[in-house]
């Protein structure tokens, strides 16, 4: 019984022991919190230890941040481009000047951007991009790539910039990106990062039918629209069209489980190229 | 409101212009001079100087327009009497027969003049005559924005520009 007891005590006084050895530590660690500014209490009150006094300032690297962009700007702004040719001369390419622009981001260096370079410059290849579009290479400047090296990868009868503030203004994440841009709306109407030509030429019909519709280039705007049908007058009216753009009852598109549901009735109007993926290389620019 | 500047000159692109300005690779013992290009539709790469056949494919709402500088030799000549380029355009300005190349219904005009020291022609073509009362006031705007720099001392213009610019 003795036995007990001495053994209950001795685990008490360890326990004690320990209790106040955590205590102390805990002390420890709130006197080093407060010595930085970020305690309880008024920090103002000094510390005797010596330690700061004043909130720990929480400071961004202004040279890891990009300056703010205006108020006025979003995601579907566009700009004209400046910049120099990699011949020499001074240029000025406005995007308003064609109905659609590929920009095309690329870079000497990138592994990717290679396909690109060749491919734009095979007559083929090219013809994978609809004819109407104007496609215009876009490097960084001269204070980042070489004028020389840009000028014997430029593919003939296109277009090439270099302009680093280009790819400012785009917000271009890296290369190879592309930007297709609707002269006429004066927007970006798709943006996005391909692998392939082909890709982006998927990007490029898909962005056109989601920006003018399915259905822009094959009929009239929609009857419901245009005389403001309600009702069972505007259901009748939508089927009617529907049947006319050849979906009847029962139509895959009519119950999409996916986008190539959606877009087969659409095909096409999206130029698919012969190795077009069936993934959708980007979604059209969102409006911010 | 995009800024195109090289070669001496400088432009303040209105809305909807693109523009160029480059100098051509002196053959030996040949100097070239800067030209200027300004078109409301996208320039083909290796445009002659004065456009070539690109004019005949303008749409009718198009404006194409050159700046070319002549050479020293051209000072105090006849043709070059006018001081200051022309900043004030009217649609009677724009003939058909004015054209170096072009397709029907379309009208150019051409002036030839002094500025800065310099001999310089503008030469302008609009994609449709009849659109001229729309299209002139453009061309006045792109004007208003071309500034020419004086030639530069002596020393530094001793030595011409061999680079090779445009095509």
């Amino acid at each position: 019984m003795l036995a007990v007891v001495v053994v209950l005590i001795a685990m008490v006084l360890l326990l004690g022991v320990l209790v106040v050895g955590l205590l102390r530590s805990h002390a420890d660690i709130i006197r080093a919190l407060h010595s930085l500014g970020v305690g309880v209490g008024d920090p103002a009150a000094g510390d005797p230890s010596g330690g700061v006094e004043t909130p720990v300032a929480l400071r961004t690297n202004p040279a890891l941040l990009n300056p703010p962009l205006p108020s006025e700007r979003n995601s579907t702004s566009v700009f004209d481009l400046e910049g120099r040719a990699p011949g020499g001369d001074e240029l000025v390419v406005s995007v308003s000047t064609a109905g659609e622009t590929l920009l095309a981001f690329l870079s000497s260096g990138c592994t990717s951007c290679q396909a690109f370079w060749s491919a734009l410059g095979d007559p083929a290849q090219r013809a994978l991009l609809p004819a109407s579009t104007r496609v215009v290479v876009v490097t960084k400047g001269p204070e980042w790539e070489s004028a020389d090296t840009i000028a014997a990868k430029a593919p003939p009868g296109i277009t090439v910039i270099m302009s680093t503030a280009a790819w400012s203004d785009y917000e271009v994440p890296g290369s190879p990106f592309f930007v297709l841009v609707d002269g006429e709306a004066g927007r970006r109407i798709g943006e996005g990062v391909a692998h392939q030509l082909s890709q982006v030429a998927d990007l490029v019909g898909r962005a056109d039918v989601d920006a003018r519709g399915p259905f822009a280039s094959t009929s009239a705007p929609s009857r419901a629209m245009a005389v403001g049908l309600n009702g069972a007058e505007r259901e009748q009216a939508n089927d009617e069209e529907l049947r006319r753009a050849g979906i009847h009852p029962g139509d895959p598109s009519l119950y999409p489980r996916g986008l190539d549901d959606v877009f087969a009735s659409t095909a096409h109007l999206a130029r698919p190229g012969p190795e077009a993926t069936s993934e959708p290389v980007s979604t059209p620019t969102p409006q911010r | 409101m995009a800024s195109l500047r090289g070669q001496g000159l400088s432009a303040e692109l209105p809305p909807g212009f693109e523009g160029r300005v480059f100098r051509r690779a002196a053959a030996v013992g040949t100097e070239t001079y800067p030209v200027m290009h300004f078109a409301t539709f996208p320039i083909p790469e290796n445009t002659a100087d004065f456009g070539g056949g690109v004019p005949v494919a303008m749409s009718p709402t198009d404006i194409f327009a050159v700046l070319f500088q002549y050479g020293p030799e051209s000072l105090g000549k006849a043709l070059f009497a006018r001081v200051g380029m022309p900043r004030t355009l009217s649609p009677e300005h724009f003939k058909p027969y004015l054209l170096r190349r072009g397709a029907p219904g379309q009208a150019g005009t051409q002036w030839f003049f002094t500025e800065n020291g310099k001999p310089f022609t503008f030469y302008a073509v609009l994609g449709s005559s009849v659109l001229a009362t729309s299209l002139v006031p453009r061309v006045n705007r792109l004007l208003a924005g071309i500034t020419i720099t004086p030639p530069a001392p002596l020393s530094a213009a001793a030595a011409p520009t061999t680079t090779v610019g445009g095509a």
